[in-house]
């Protein structure tokens, strides 16, 4: 709103806090899931879902990995960012494999040179506040920096 | 897998031009490709059983869309299925067409797509369209950095070089200009030393182009009533395989046929191709003709390995031995591909590639035509190959 229009803007397309909510323990914690039934492990988390491998629905919370090391690396620098992400370009990117595993995409953090994120480098989670909530909270969530 | 009971035929076809005006709503393109494609075909609107329709348009997405489709084509009261899954979701489309059609439930069909993609409101509106939003975009991750995330990693496990790239993006810009219907026909050619540099602006010159609004249409009827619509009956078959959508998931995925592979193969387009070639009968080696969705060279690249025209990890090989060429064996992306032709989404990334091959089998393709075509392939994915399509055409005289 301002002076010149004094009606609330329609937001539409746009995400709650309540989705924010639902996701909190993996994007703080690593909260994967792991199927009791053949073991298998997954990130995102599929608690309450269906095992692709077994198909049983016996989903249980599984905690990740937080340490792992980078497969691949590019830099985003299209020009063309998510929204709330475009005051930090351009941002290293990583595939990292966990020591469990599994495999994220993320964001590389404290990152001097993108020479400095090889292929091979440890990587460590750390918590950091991503953006603000389109009702203008703050989003807080994994990202990952060089562990050596 | 049921019985089918009929064989598809494609009877016709059409695509809106590039550059279609910026006042044509999506119901004004979407019925510029319908009508065209029903007069291409002879077939009367009244003739028609069943509309399958994929979008990608967010002005109707949450509303309710197939009567709004419906309403459009002038079809009502008649059953319009709307399809939402991205970019290949007009492969669904055609899925569905084919099989209300080899069901014997309908008699002809038309598979419709379409986007107005500035009718968005913004980028966060259509990226979120795509992939894992909740641990992607959300996080900041878009569709673009996945694909930037798996070229360089391709790149990497199969020593790619930024050559092949660079011929991939010359020979779809060589066929642009021999394509009236692509964005960049007309246009001067690039030169391939520039096309294989390695900056910032050849990388983008090896990535799609916007063809902005589009819609396209194909028609199809079975097998025993094409001789009403024509002489030279050409069948069409399509299959189609989804993929994890969150991109870490590519990495060994635990489901047969996946967990073998990472994100350097496409595993879902190999299971898509495994299904087209059982329903038709053919190999890899029989294949005279293939046009793929590439939005960037790697992704052309990696879906004829998954095609099986090459093997995993040598496409480059057989791109910079001019495979891509006319005088191939198997020319690749005679209508330009998403590089030249221009990226259409759920308006047109499948169904160009079944028009052209279509058009190709028939001999109306002028400077780019391919000789003694009988069987030709396409593909197109959506959502960053977490939905993979394959189409296949054949000569039916």
């Amino acid at each position: 709103m301002s002076e010149q229009f004094t009606d609330p803007f329609v937001r539409w397309d746009t995400f709650s806090s309540a989705l924010w909510y639902r996701t909190r323990a993996a994007r703080y914690r690593l909260e994967g899931s792991r199927c009791k039934s053949c073991g298998a492990i997954f990130f995102p988390p599929k608690i309450g879902l269906i095992c692709p491998a077994c198909h049983q629905r016996q989903m249980e919370p599984y905690p990740c990995a937080q340490q792992g090391e980078i497969v691949a690396v590019a830099l985003d620098d299209v020009g063309f960012p998510a929204v709330g992400y475009g005051d930090n370009l351009p941002r290293v990117q990583a595939i990292v494999r966990l020591d469990d595993g599994v495999h994220l995409m993320v964001d590389l953090l404290q990152i001097r040179d993108v020479s400095e994120a090889q292929v091979g480098k440890r990587v460590k989670m750390v918590l950091r506040k991503h953006k603000r909530e389109d009702t203008g909270a703050w989003v807080y969530g994994y990202g990952f920096v060089i562990a050596d | 897998m049921g019985k089918i009971l009929r064989k598809v035929v494609m009877i016709g076809g059409a695509i809106t031009p590039p550059n279609v005006p910026m006042d044509w709503t999506w119901r004004q393109i979407a019925v510029e490709a319908f009508w065209n494609a029903l007069e291409e075909a002879g077939v009367e609107l009244g003739e028609v059983d069943l509309v399958a329709c994929n979008y990608n348009d967010r002005a109707i997405a949450d509303s309710s869309p197939g009567p709004q489709i419906a309403d459009a084509l002038g079809f009502i009261p008649k059953p319009v299925v709307p399809i939402a899954n991205a970019c290949a979701g007009n492969g669904i489309a055609s899925y569905v067409a084919w099989n209300a059609i080899a069901s014997g439930r309908c008699d002809v069909v038309v598979s419709l797509g379409f986007a107005r993609s500035d009718n968005y409101d913004a980028m966060e509106a259509m990226n979120s369209q795509g992939n894992y939003v909740d641990f992607d975009y959300m996080l900041g991750l878009t569709h673009i950095n996945y694909n930037t995330m798996r070229a360089a990693y391709y790149r990497r496990k199969y020593g790619v070089p930024l050559e092949a790239a660079g011929h991939w993006a010359y020979q779809c810009h060589w066929y642009a200009r021999r394509n009236p219907l692509a964005v960049l026909y007309g246009k001067p050619m690039p030169l391939l030393d520039d096309l294989c540099a390695d900056t910032p602006e050849a990388e983008r010159d090896r990535q799609a182009t916007n063809r902005g609004g589009v819609a396209s249409a194909m028609v199809f009827v079975g097998e025993e009533l094409a001789h009403k619509y024509t002489d030279k009956p050409v069948y069409f078959d399509v299959a189609y395989a989804f993929s994890p959508p969150y991109v870490g998931n590519f990495f060994h995925y635990p489901v047969e046929g996946m967990k073998e592979y990472d994100l350097a193969e496409f595993s879902g387009l190999m299971m898509a191709a495994k299904e087209a070639y059982h329903l038709t009968g053919i190999q890899p080696e029989q294949i005279d003709l293939v046009q793929v969705h590439d939005l960037s060279a790697y992704d052309g690249m990696m879906a004829l390995e998954a095609i099986g025209l090459c093997e995993v990890g040598q496409a480059k090989e057989y791109i910079l031995n001019g495979g891509m060429t006319l005088e191939s064996r198997c020319p690749v992306n005679t209508y330009g591909g998403g590089i030249a032709f221009g990226h259409g989404s759920a308006g047109s990334d499948f169904q160009i590639g079944v028009l052209e091959n279509y058009w190709q089998v028939l001999g109306k393709c002028g400077e780019r035509q391919v000789k003694d075509v009988r069987v030709a392939v396409n593909t197109a994915y959506g959502t960053h190959h977490s939905l993979d399509v394959v189409g296949v055409i054949r000569k039916g005289w």
